[in-house]
């Protein structure tokens, strides 16, 4: 897998953004952090089924949700979000997307009891009903980003490597 | 802020994560070579632009990125009825 420094962006490497962030939305505390390093799948099929025993994992059922490291980002997609070191299995001659996406997008994770309120200075979502289990492709401001809930108190947020120093700095601002 | 019932993901979204799509059920003609100038010009251009209830696309792209197919009313801008691509307009949409 290539090797990318976190937010290394035309040139750009924003150092910033590899210190955590502590900050907080309404006196309630928050912390936002450049997320480990992951593998990251893009999964498109028509069959769930198809795709499910190709993968040999049990996908999420509903539109919205992620399970065991998988979202269901809509009918026939779904994007992984996984140890580094997962490998996708070899298969072909199926009528199945499977693609190692792992470079194309960064993740932050926002956690505390602030994290709802610093997600909702952005996100039009009514992120406080996102229960832990829902993962949702979403904007924050005018940028593109997948929320996944982990915990009540914790986010996942993904977005697209060349979108992610301006998202650093507007979540930053956010909690700030 | 206008909240918008994507029949994929089955909840209200707000508007800023769909983009619209024009007019809908309009299917292309299976063989556009038999069609002469004015019926071609009336499949690519011509659209109703009703005053009210209005069938049309709109398409969740910072959702799920489904096309789906709604019933808005185009003085209200009220949304009547969403549902999935393919599926016929709904009798009774219309007030």
């Amino acid at each position: 897998m290539l090797e990318i420094a976190p937010m290394a962006v035309a040139g750009i490497d924003l150092k910033r953004g590899s210190q955590p962030i502590t900050g907080a939305v309404y006196g309630l505390p928050v912390t936002l952090a450049p997320a480990a390093p992951l593998v990251r799948w893009s999964l498109r099929a028509k069959d769930a089924a198809l795709l499910s025993v190709a993968l040999g994992r049990t996908l999420p059922d509903r539109v919205g949700t992620h399970h065991d490291g998988i979202a269901r980002l809509g009918p026939d997609e779904w994007h992984g979000l996984l140890p580094l070191g997962t490998t996708l299995p070899a298969v072909s001659g199926q009528p199945l997307g499977m693609v190692d996406v792992s470079a194309r997008s960064v993740g932050f994770t926002l956690e505390g009891p602030g994290a709802v309120a610093a997600l909702t200075r952005g996100c039009p979502l009514d992120v406080a009903k996102f229960t832990p289990g829902r993962a949702t492709r979403t904007v924050f401001e005018t940028v593109e980003i997948q929320i996944w809930c982990l915990a009540p108190d914790r986010f996942h947020v993904e977005v697209w490597r060349s979108f992610a120093p301006w998202l650093w700095h507007a979540l930053a601002e956010a909690i700030g | 802020m206008i909240l918008i019932h994507c029949p994929y993901c089955e909840e209200d979204r707000p508007e800023v994560e769909f983009t619209y799509g024009g007019e809908a059920h309009i299917a292309r003609p299976l063989d556009p070579g038999a069609l002469d100038d004015r019926q071609w010009e009336t499949y690519l251009y011509i659209r109703r632009n009703p005053r009210g209830a209005h069938a049309e696309r709109w398409r969740h792209a910072h959702g799920c990125a489904r096309f789906f197919n709604a019933v808005r009313d185009t003085v209200t801008d009220r949304f009547e009825v969403t549902y999935k691509t393919g599926e016929p307009r709904p009798a009774g949409d219309t007030k």
